[in-house]
């Protein structure tokens, strides 16, 4: 008896503690993505908005930004969806650098007024193992409504990258998946197809920041 | 259509929901057309003359002319606790906030709620219907149409001028709303019109998205994507500095 006891009472102390445990993760890696939100806000703050850097420059930075603070692969893969799998190693190589590309070249003027001065960071929510998202808000002149702003930051407890941004209720992500989906559509499922469109757009954009 | 031997392209073409896709695109076309000649140089025009304090203040007041619909919408949804808090957001804002100039209400903890009735129609469960671009008004779906229209039919101000004959004073009132609005947008419709592939597309998924936000009062937005986090730390680009990739 005394054994069975010992039994279901280790068993049950077991429970608790790895419940215990689960939690003490939850809340340090929820505060371990506030905090490294703070830092890619103050290093965007630093990068981004001296007054005197031109447009190359700022990109160049965002550049840096991006690939060190964002899952870059993932979110690529993400937004490509099914048609990831149908494509070339050479293909996904090409896509991959062409939405840097993009992202970096036209969101670096938004990203700068997300992260900026404006931005004031509430709580985190562990949302899955890997996932927490740190809720914000951007504070805009005369009075008007702050833009709710939600990280959603992906993490193994040692490091962290950036997945999506939503803006009231709007996914980066999800807004790119379905904008490059019908792309792909129209070119009859061809990722080349997707390819070509994005270097079209890169090309003018980087010709317009010149 | 999709190929009915294609599975996910099957999925695919349900998600997308927009069987009238070429006459939206259409529309799409007509109305952007009259944006840039008209709306958007309206909005420009306004953003750049007047001070923000001043914009902020007319969107608050016509904000505050709302409460009307909203509270018939939030009685409609069953929601006492909204309902309550639009009235005291209109006591508060009406006099304290000068005519709903000032929002003082969201200062004191009671943010705008916004409700319509294509909202409290999602909320009785009635399904949103394929994607519709309308002429003028924009992306929609029958749902937010019937919303839309129901809207105006049931705004005692629109109601008033209509049957004493000053239809030009509802007419005002939409026409200055929509410069509020638009003005709101301009920012944002200028990046995605510059980031994206397909704009229509874009905006396609923002309007949905923006819907799903406010029909759940905003809490869907903290749904994780699966697909988005699944990949997650496994992908290789974790555990590697890619700084030197494309530079």
């Amino acid at each position: 008896m005394i054994n069975r006891f010992g039994l279901v009472g280790a068993l049950i102390g077991f429970i608790a503690f790895s419940g215990l445990s689960f939690s003490a993760r939850a809340a340090e890696i929820e505060e371990g993505s506030r905090q490294f939100i703070q830092a890619v806000a103050d290093q965007a703050i630093k990068s981004l908005t001296a007054k005197d850097t031109a447009k190359a420059a700022r990109v160049t930075q965002f550049r840096i930004l991006f690939n060190e603070k964002f899952a870059v692969k993932s979110i690529g893969k993400f937004v490509l969806g099914r048609h990831w799998n149908k494509a070339s190693e050479a293909e996904k190589e090409e896509y991959l650098g062409l939405f840097e590309d993009l992202m970096v070249i036209s969101y670096v003027d938004r990203f700068k007024s997300y992260a900026g001065e404006a931005l004031s960071l509430k709580d985190a929510r562990q949302e899955n193992e890997t996932t927490v998202t740190v809720f914000s808000e951007i504070k805009r002149p005369g009075g008007a409504k702050p833009i709710r702003v939600n990280w959603r930051v992906g993490t193994n407890g040692t490091i962290y990258k950036i997945l999506d941004v939503v803006v009231e209720g709007t996914s980066m992500s999800s807004t790119l998946r379905s904008d490059f989906g019908s792309i792909v559509r129209q070119k009859n499922g061809e990722v080349a197809g997707l390819i070509e469109e994005l270097k079209k757009k890169t090309t003018l954009l980087k010709a317009d920041s010149q | 259509m999709p190929d009915p031997a294609d599975p996910e392209a099957v999925i695919e073409f349900m998600q997308v929901n927009d069987p009238l896709e070429p006459t939206n695109r259409q529309i799409f076309a007509v109305n952007r057309g009259i944006d840039a000649t008209v709306l958007k140089p309206i909005a420009e025009t306004y953003r750049d003359m007047v001070p923000a304090t001043a914009r902020t203040g007319l969107s608050n007041f016509l904000n505050n002319l709302r409460t009307p619909v909203i509270l018939l919408n939030n009685i409609l949804q069953g929601e006492l606790d909204h309902s309550m808090a639009t009235i005291s957001r209109f006591l508060v804002n009406s006099t304290v906030g000068i005519f709903g100039l000032a929002d003082v209400a969201a200062e004191l903890g009671m943010p705008a709620q916004p409700e319509d009735f294509g909202q409290t129609l999602a909320v009785w469960g009635v399904p949103s219907g394929p994607f519709l671009m309308l002429p003028l008004f924009g992306p929609s779906n029958p749902r937010d149409t019937v919303g839309l229209v129901v809207d105006m039919l049931t705004d005692p101000l629109n109601l008033w001028s209509t049957n004493t004959d000053r239809t030009e004073l509802a007419l005002s009132r939409a026409f200055v709303n929509t410069i509020d609005q638009r003005t709101a947008n301009l920012e944002l419709l200028n990046e995605v019109e510059k980031s994206s592939l397909d704009f229509y597309a874009a905006i396609r998924s923002l309007y949905r998205q923006r819907r799903t936000h406010e029909i759940s009062n905003g809490l869907i937005q903290d749904q994780v994507d699966a697909n988005l986090t699944a990949g997650f730390p496994d992908s290789p680009d974790i555990n590697v500095n890619e700084l030197s990739r494309r530079e």
